[in-house]
């Protein structure tokens, strides 16, 4: 019940926050320069139906009504899934954002998948042996690798594995004019997909082990820790039931951070690749001035932050049941 | 705790003890127990920390490079030469080889590279090769006697009169002119950027190659009654039989404004990218164009000795009549430092950026540009000099980012920790709204949108005001968390009761307790602000050109070509921008450790 009404107040504040955020973005895109009437229209316009014309565009795209009224306009319609029109595709954004959205997506997860199966196991088995030469060794990694900026790793990673070794494919998210269906198709992505994903998930396997690691020793100092070895059990029971269930605490909190962070910094990773996801688009927009497409794409993203923290919320309350609510 | 310090001491390592030395003085002996405030024990533990004093000395290693040393390598930001482009790293360009010295008869310098003949003929090449058709010589050409290097190709001519070309064959470069192949005796050639010229015997002037860059216009007069020519992007120029000298061209340009006073008295002609000069017989020097990097500057002493002139991109090389030689002009890769000459001078040459002299053993010595040291970019750039530049500019941002974050971070924290309460809750929900922005995207349209009309400084302020902007949450929530700690302390209660203003409180009493979390979080920051500068700058929206920074250096690195063929424009900012953030990311580790020692036992 506590619960229940804890997460009623979070969900309610989270909402509260995405409208000031959303008052924040509408305002600066306001003040953004270019015109997207002008754009939309083309040079192809005659002179003498130029200005009629102007005006026509400019009220179906509603821009002649004052702020507040497209403001309240605009964040309808964003509720209502309808992010308005792409001056760029000359599509209504909904329709464009789809495969984009699901690439992105793909890439994330795929990434934040190597980087819990290879992170948490490695933390561990580092924590368990605590200053050993494989601990210094697998420390000395990780701090390089989350101090590397991505798109470094990314310039490295090209040049090893598409130049030096072409094992997969430079850039892009499918190979050009191929038709393939089921495995073949899979392949395909998941060969353009190994790259951007290995170079995405490597500041995190770096961050997200010492946390890992740290937490663990923590946990594993704990008295209870020396319960359950005096009662005989098994040491693997005792490293993952008893102490990294205690460890998760921490580590909840740094990758609720990261994955926000993750699905931000995929638009460095997506560009470098040209990996047709919403980071590329968002950079495309942007340059285009298609406003539409940026501010649904910015949306996207604010979301994501809020969604990551009532998942953070629920996530403690899974993990620790000692966690006070009502604070 | 005392015992704890002095075990602690006798494990101190030497680094420690010098340390110690140089800060606290000689004065400390072992037997002494000492005391210690909290800041000299993590300084003490922080100097033993040996991964952070390694991240200590690669980063002030560095940072003195970038602060130091563009004293010395200056550049012009603005600056580009498309004939130095790609150039990789190494320092050979004006190594001549032993094949050729003692025997030299002529030289030539183009971009990178230069062409050389002995007494023999052969013929020698060396340095930089822009294309490696430079390096497949024609079959049978005969004994040589001139060689030209120009921007890709060579042009030459043997004993028998004929012209030989290697090297680019595109725009028409190796379509010799019939008139030259027919009969015409050449006396001399030429090879400039895109073209190659040849004069004959009777003094006629021919060109062929890329003809669209420079506009040559041959006088009727002129042509027939040609003595010598020099050319460079722009013009060519030519000296008459009678000692006049002609510009080739219909236009009026800096180069036309031909003194009247020297015609019919000249001797010889050199060309740099801005201005001419000419010899007449009484040895004097006059030089016409614009005065670009002090091409124009002549020597006094020179005036009235010269007996040779020649020219590079922007320097002047002339040879006096006591048989020494001077230079003047640019000096930025030491085009006018001549060195000694032991024999006699024979011959001199320059050219783009070097000159050489032949003394009369046929020796040659070369200076001027040399090399680049990490090569350069697509724009000719020298990436060494920009490496500097850009790590100047990348801490700068990086350093005032931190320092408005944590300005901002501790006075929102401070406040909000300290007064608890309905200010705490609004500053805390602010705190919650700045985070819950997405950084990177949201960082990426202010810059796009901002940034739009504004100047290139007005730019890089933007950046680091938007990237301070946006990441003080973080250390305002230490703060606060520090703050609540502090607050319940006795110090606190006794200020307090003294009558100290609340301010006064937070800022004079409880900010020193709690400003070494401050700086170890303001370290880890500023690698993380060095890092978002560099993914903002890389993808196009942080600062941007012809200003440098590590990022945007690799911005023009993207595609594969330059990943796989000029390694050199990537790894070297990418290198130094790694050191760089991995050593503040140790630095940081190792402070946080000095200072909570129970992190130190993980």
């Amino acid at each position: 019940m506590r619960k229940g009404r804890y997460l009623l107040k979070r969900f309610v504040y989270i909402i509260f926050v995405f409208f000031i955020i959303s008052i924040l973005m509408f305002t600066i895109y306001k003040s953004l320069p270019g015109d997207p009437v002008r754009m939309m229209m083309g040079d192809n316009v005659k002179p003498e139906v130029y200005q009629q014309q102007y005006d026509t565009i400019r009220a179906q795209l509603g821009l002649d009504e004052p702020l507040p009224v497209q403001y309240v306009k605009w964040i309808t319609n964003m509720l209502t899934g309808d992010f308005g029109y792409s001056t760029e595709y000359r599509k209504p954004v909904k329709n464009v954002v789809g495969v984009p959205m699901r690439n992105t997506v793909m890439l994330n997860i795929f990434s934040m998948l190597l980087v819990f199966v290879i992170s948490i196991p490695l933390g561990i088995t580092q924590a368990v042996k605590k200053n050993s030469v494989f601990d210094k060794a697998v420390q000395v990694v990780t701090i390089v690798g989350y101090s590397v900026p991505s798109f470094v790793i990314a310039l490295l990673a090209i040049y090893a594995f598409a130049i030096k070794i072409p094992l997969f494919p430079i850039s892009g998210a499918k190979t050009a004019g191929f038709n393939g269906t089921g495995m073949a198709a899979a392949l395909d992505v998941a060969k353009h997909m190994a790259l951007p994903v290995l170079v995405m998930s490597v500041s995190g396997i770096g961050s997200i082990t010492r946390y890992v690691r740290a937490s663990m020793i923590d946990a594993l100092r704990m008295d209870y820790i020396k319960t359950a070895r005096s009662k005989g059990l098994k040491e693997k029971v005792v490293i993952y039931i008893h102490a990294f269930r205690n460890a998760l605490i921490p580590i909840v909190t740094v990758t609720t951070w990261w994955l926000i962070g993750l699905f931000g910094g995929s638009i460095v990773i997506e560009t470098i690749f040209l990996w047709d996801g919403l980071g590329k688009m968002m950079i495309t927009g942007l340059n285009q001035r298609d406003f539409a497409v940026v501010l649904a794409m910015q949306m996207f993203y604010v979301i994501l932050s809020l969604v990551g923290n009532v998942i953070m919320d629920i996530a403690y309350t899974l993990v620790d049941p000692r966690v006070r609510l009502e604070n | 705790m005392a015992d704890k310090n002095t075990k602690k001491k006798r494990e101190k390592s030497t680094v420690g003890k010098a340390a110690q030395r140089m800060v606290f003085g000689g004065a400390l002996t072992e037997e002494q127990e000492e005391i210690l405030t909290p800041i000299q024990m993590v300084f003490r533990s922080f100097v033993q920390d040996k991964v952070a004093m390694t991240g200590v000395i690669c980063f002030l290693f560095i940072f003195m490079c970038c602060v130091v040393l563009p004293f010395f390598l200056p550049i012009d930001m603005y600056y580009q030469d498309v004939t130095q482009a790609n150039v990789g790293p190494g320092f050979g360009m004006l190594d001549v080889p032993s094949g050729l010295q003692k025997k030299a008869r002529q030289v030539s310098l183009g971009s990178t590279f230069s062409v050389g003949i002995d007494e023999k003929g052969n013929v020698y090449e060396w340095g930089r090769f822009p294309t490696n058709k430079l390096k497949k010589l024609p079959a049978d050409m005969g004994s040589l006697v001139q060689v030209s290097a120009g921007l890709d190709h060579v042009v030459a001519l043997n004993d028998a009169g004929e012209v030989v070309t290697w090297g680019n064959d595109r725009m028409g470069l190796a379509s010799i002119p019939l008139e030259l192949r027919m009969g015409e005796t050449v006396k001399e050639v030429y090879a400039g950027y895109q073209i190659s010229l040849a004069l004959t015997e009777s003094g006629r002037l021919y060109n062929w190659g890329n003809d669209f860059l420079i506009d040559i216009k041959i006088p009727k007069e002129v042509q027939g009654n040609i003595q010598k020519f020099v050319a460079n992007t722009d013009i060519v120029m030519a000296l008459t039989k009678d000692g006049e000298v002609a510009a080739l061209t219909t236009k009026t340009n800096a180069y036309t404004a031909i003194p009247e006073q020297i015609q019919g008295r000249v001797v010889d002609l050199a060309l740099t990218d801005e201005s001419v000069a000419a010899v007449t017989e009484d040895g004097q020097v006059h030089v016409w164009g614009n005065n670009v990097k002090g091409s124009r500057n002549i020597k006094e002493e020179v005036q009235g000795h010269v007996t040779a002139i020649e020219g590079g991109r922007f320097h002047y090389v002339v040879q006096l009549d006591d048989g020494t030689v001077q230079a003047w002009g640019d000096d930025t890769f030491g085009q006018t430092k001549v060195p000694d000459i032991k024999g006699k001078v024979k011959d001199i040459t320059a050219g783009y950026y070097g000159s050489y002299i032949i003394d009369e053993s046929g020796t040659v010595t070369g200076w001027g540009l040399k090399g680049y040291l990490m090569g350069t970019d697509d724009f000719g750039r020298d990436i060494f000099r920009r490496l500097l530049k850009g790590g100047r500019m990348t801490m700068t941002v990086g350093a005032i980012a931190v320092i408005i974050s944590t300005i901002i971070g501790v006075i929102i924290g401070g406040i909000s920790g300290y007064k608890g309460g309905k200010i705490d809750n609004i500053l805390m929900r602010l705190t919650e709204i700045v985070s819950s922005l997405p950084f990177l995207p949201f960082a990426i349209i202010l810059s796009a949108i901002i940034g739009n009309n504004i100047s290139e400084t007005q730019r890089i302020i933007m950046i680091m005001v938007i990237l301070g902007l946006l990441s003080w949450p973080g250390i305002a929530r230490l703060v606060r968390g520090s703050v609540l700690a502090e607050r319940e302390q006795e110090f606190v209660t006794a200020a307090k009761a003294l009558g100290i203003r609340e301010w006064g409180i937070i800022f004079r009493h409880i900010l020193p307790n709690i400003i070494t979390v401050i700086i170890v979080n303001a370290t880890l920051d500023f690698a993380t602000c060095m890092l978002t500068e560099s993914s903002l700058s890389f993808i196009g929206f942080g600062v941007s050109e012809p200003n440098a920074t590590w990022g945007n250096m690799l911005n023009g690195a993207r595609s594969a070509t330059v990943i796989e063929n000029f390694w050199w424009r990537w790894v070297y900012p990418a290198l130094v921008l790694a050191i760089c953030t991995i050593s503040i990311n140790c630095i940081g580790d190792g402070l946080r450790d000095a200072i909570d020692p129970k992190s130190k036992e993980r």
